[in-house]
């Protein structure tokens, strides 16, 4: 399972005042108040935090198909923060989901998965618009429940992908080596 | 406080926040804050902390997870109203 978040930067200083008394305490747990209040931006610290808490939730969503609000309930560890890409994990009830995100001066990209081993494994797309080259030769399509599917035109067998939007920003990912209708035909297993 | 009075004060606090108008002029029991209304979910937050200040309330954390959509707004409401 995976699941991704983009913040657009400009977007996310004009829409919140994560500065307003009660709105870091309601979204946050006191040891990542602590890493914001000692962060060199503080800002910067906010969204990222903000970013892998709702990439994790995606995951959760997309597993339990109940929609929830208490971000405070998702705890982020950070185990590397440098030059632009940050990764560590995230806790949310008894499940661990790691995570990578990289930034920009303009936006903030987060994955999270649900195991390790897919992080070696996915097409991640940060841009402008929808990638689709990634899927020229599948369809989009979401089941009843808004989660996106990109089947296979050839096979119809759907490959689960995460799509974010924020501002001036899309964020893509999906699992790696999906086969295309012309390599399929000569696969061999 | 009636329900009717009660989404005319929803609507003015999620008036800044809600990026769907239509949504937002039909407000209604049913409308939902994040897929009608298009609030940002950075935003919910903001919503939340406005209801308190508003109603003078605490939502609690438990309270905040079901706050997606404007009947349970209602009943956190009414709820912490009726303890008080």
């Amino acid at each position: 399972m995976i699941g991704n978040d983009i913040i657009d930067l400009n977007l996310a200083c004009q829409e919140s005042n994560w500065q307003r008394k009660g709105y870091l305490s309601k979204i946050f747990t006191a040891t990542e108040q602590e890493m914001i209040c000692h962060a060199s931006i503080p800002s910067d610290m906010v969204w990222l935090l903000w970013s892998c808490k709702e990439a994790a939730y995606k995951i959760v969503n997309r597993v339990t198909n109940i929609r929830t609000y208490n971000p405070a309930k998702f705890s982020c560890t950070l185990s590397d923060n440098k030059e632009g890409a940050a990764c560590g994990n995230v806790s949310y009830e008894a499940c661990t989901y790691s995570f990578i995100s990289r930034r920009n001066d303009n936006c903030i990209h987060t994955v999270a998965v649900s195991h390790d081993i897919f992080l070696d494994h996915l097409d991640i797309y940060t841009g402008s618009s929808l990638p689709v080259h990634l899927f020229s030769d599948k369809s989009l399509i979401k089941n009843q429940d808004g989660v996106p599917y990109l089947l296979n035109r050839c096979t119809y067998s759907p490959v689960p992908v995460s799509i974010s939007h924020h501002g001036n920003y899309v964020g893509w990912v999906q699992k790696k080596a999906i086969l295309t209708c012309a390599e399929n035909a000569t696969y061999r297993p | 406080m009636d329900k009717e009075t009660l989404i005319t004060q929803l609507r003015e606090i999620v008036k800044p926040y809600a990026k769907n108008e239509e949504a937002l002029l039909n407000i209604n029991e049913n409308t939902d804050f994040v897929n009608d209304l298009k609030i940002n979910s950075a935003n919910l937050v903001d919503v939340i902390l406005d209801v308190e200040e508003q109603f003078n309330i605490v939502i609690d954390n438990e309270s905040m997870e079901r706050m997606l959509n404007v009947k349970s707004a209602i009943e956190i409401i009414e709820a912490k109203l009726g303890a008080q």
